[in-house]
């Protein structure tokens, strides 16, 4: 997608988000589930940069947000530090804690990421619930449960004032896209496709695999980091619940029904899954048979999500281009 | 220009170059022949820093051993592959560009890659994407991509395989080209002799990892040894 249609559809999409309050901005359940849209939203982007852009099989992404979240609540709960600097300093402990995990994978090919990031993972639970979490403050498996929310001038953002905090979310959610985007049509994000597409020959032209491959880690991780601890705000409590395969599941169908590496279609994946779960409630756990059953429909029938089926129903300039190119060249063969 | 010195490099128990020694001086066509599995392309891998090994590696008089891939390409050193490599996801014109922003000095020269698109004759093609071009628009694009970094050393690996004749002329045409018009040193990879003996001044023949000979293609493809490995022993005149 190029610059000009990248930055549209994002400002459609969060712009009628943004209206929606206007009208429905009484309903606790409808301003909610706005609200976790957008955070999920810029989490999955995050996905959508790594491993669709950087091709880079990261099941690490949880792990991140999950990181980003406990470190701004111990801050700011044991430590007492402003939330405000709480979240930016989680996300920098986020970013060096996903370079951290970055290093081992830069020498791994496709599935050995997904086992090293997802081992990662896994070894968080332990982690929070045991000794070592409740040395730091953690609060064990009872989990964090009196998150202070955020304070902005003396206004206070969290659950208790729903529109406030969502437009403080989309606030944030505009600049981190603003950043995605910025960096996915600079060289920065032709590097990654390049190493993406064929590393020996990218490296062969003089990009450095380390150096850009570290960085999508380190950024990705600190945006990730950051919606943790916007979330961890938001909800006033933390547990390791969140480490839980749920979440690892619903991310992912953002992202498989936005379009893998089809930036900006997982914003659009976000909408759907956030409030597709939502309406799918009252099923209790089979919502997971159905929602499972999608992601199967999708990726059979839709292998770039979302975006591939927009695309199939109104094809954009580029592909108009393209075909007059060919029907430039049948009939230049014609003449011969 | 560039000189190896004593390169070794082992597999296991394999020794995929053994001891191997050559010079190439600027301005030069110099052609590495030999049979399948001889170690051609493995020099290559070492000389652009993709296999660590054992020996010296110099370039412009500088020691380059050990220096990481993409370290190599900015000391001026490009190459293509035996495989077509190119990047799907971008255009023709933006993996040029790859080269130009990453590989070259100054960064990226827009100008220089408008002449690259034009001097590899890819103009046309510039926003395909590279996965619609044909074999040899491919080799092309990844010559091109090269050329971007302002190599002064350009190493091909088998530019002429799966080629047609018309193709490899046009080829031959553009090789040529790069050496006098924009005067860069060259290695090339091949297994056609005629391609080798028209273009090369020097032509380096390697089996099992060794130098066999290293002369002008004239002699070099007469030495019964080179005869010997190419056809085997039956063939050499007594």
């Amino acid at each position: 997608m190029n610059l000009k249609s990248m930055v549209t559809f994002l400002a459609v999409t969060y712009g009628l988000i943004g209206i929606m309050p206007l009208f429905v901005g009484d309903s606790v359940i409808i301003m909610r589930i706005l609200t976790m849209i957008l955070i999920w939203s810029i989490v999955a982007s995050c996905w959508d940069v790594i491993m669709g852009f950087a091709g880079i099989f990261s099941f690490g992404q949880v792990a991140f947000f999950v990181i980003g979240a406990y470190s701004s609540a111990i801050l700011s709960v044991s430590l007492n530090v402003p939330p405000v600097v709480a979240m930016l300093m989680a996300g920098m402990i986020t970013a060096m804690v996903g370079v951290l995990v970055g290093l081992p994978c830069i020498k791994l090919a496709g599935p050995y990421i997904a086992l090293v990031t997802f081992a990662f993972h896994m070894a968080l639970k332990p982690f929070f619930s045991g000794p070592l979490g409740k040395a730091i403050g953690s609060g064990g498996s009872r989990g964090i449960l009196s998150v202070p929310p955020i304070k902005i001038f003396g206004m206070a953002f969290s659950s208790a004032e729903l529109v406030p905090f969502f437009y403080l979310a989309l606030f944030l959610t505009l600049i981190c896209s603003g950043v995605i985007v910025a960096i996915l049509k600079s060289y920065w994000g032709t590097a990654f496709l390049a190493l993406k597409d064929s590393e020996d020959f990218a490296v062969s032209l003089g990009i450095s695999a380390f150096k850009y491959k570290l960085m999508v880690f380190g950024i990705t991780s600190f945006i990730t980091g950051l919606f943790g601890a916007l979330y961890v705000h938001y909800v006033g409590i933390l547990s390791i619940r969140v480490l839980s395969g749920q979440v690892f599941t619903t991310l992912m169908i953002m992202i498989v029904v936005g379009g893998i590496g089809q930036y900006p279609g997982v914003v659009l994946g976000a909408v759907f899954t956030v409030t597709a779960e939502q309406l799918l409630r009252p099923l209790g756990i089979y919502r997971f048979v159905i929602m499972g059953g999608l992601v199967v429909a999708v990726v059979l029938l839709l292998p770039d999500g979302i975006t591939g089926l927009i695309r199939k129903l109104f094809p954009g300039r580029q592909e108009k281009e393209s075909r007059s190119i060919e029907t430039h060249k049948s009939s230049l063969e014609g003449v011969g | 220009m560039l000189k190896a010195v004593n390169i070794t490099k082992r597999f296991g128990s394999l020794k995929a170059v053994d001891n191997l020694s050559f010079e190439v001086q600027k301005g030069q066509i110099y052609g590495i022949a030999g049979p399948n599995g001889a170690g051609k392309s493995t020099v290559y891998n070492l000389i652009t820093g993709f296999y660590p090994y054992e020996g010296k590696i110099e370039f412009d008089g500088r020691d380059i051993t050990g220096l990481p891939p993409y370290r190599i390409a900015k000391a001026g050193i490009a190459r293509t592959f035996q495989i077509p490599k190119t990047f799907p996801s971008l255009s023709v014109q933006r993996s040029i560009s790859v080269g130009s922003r990453f590989g070259a000095p100054g960064g990226l020269d827009s100008a220089h890659v408008n002449e690259i698109l034009h001097f590899v004759s890819l103009e046309t093609e510039r926003y395909q994407k590279t996965g619609l071009l044909n074999l040899l628009g491919k080799k092309k694009l990844m010559i091109g991509a090269a050329l971007a970094t302002k190599p002064k050393i350009l190493m091909l690996d088998e530019p002429m395989a799966g080629l047609n004749a018309l193709e490899i002329k046009a080829m031959m045409g553009l090789i040529r080209k790069i050496n006098s018009d924009l005067e860069i040193t060259i290695v090339i990879i091949e297994h056609f002799m005629k391609v080798l003996t028209d273009l090369t001044e020097t032509l380096l023949i390697i089996e099992t990892g060794r130098m066999i000979c290293c002369d002008a293609p004239e002699i070099a493809a007469n030495n019964p040894q080179v005869i010997e490995c190419y056809l085997g022993d039956t063939y050499v005149e007594c």
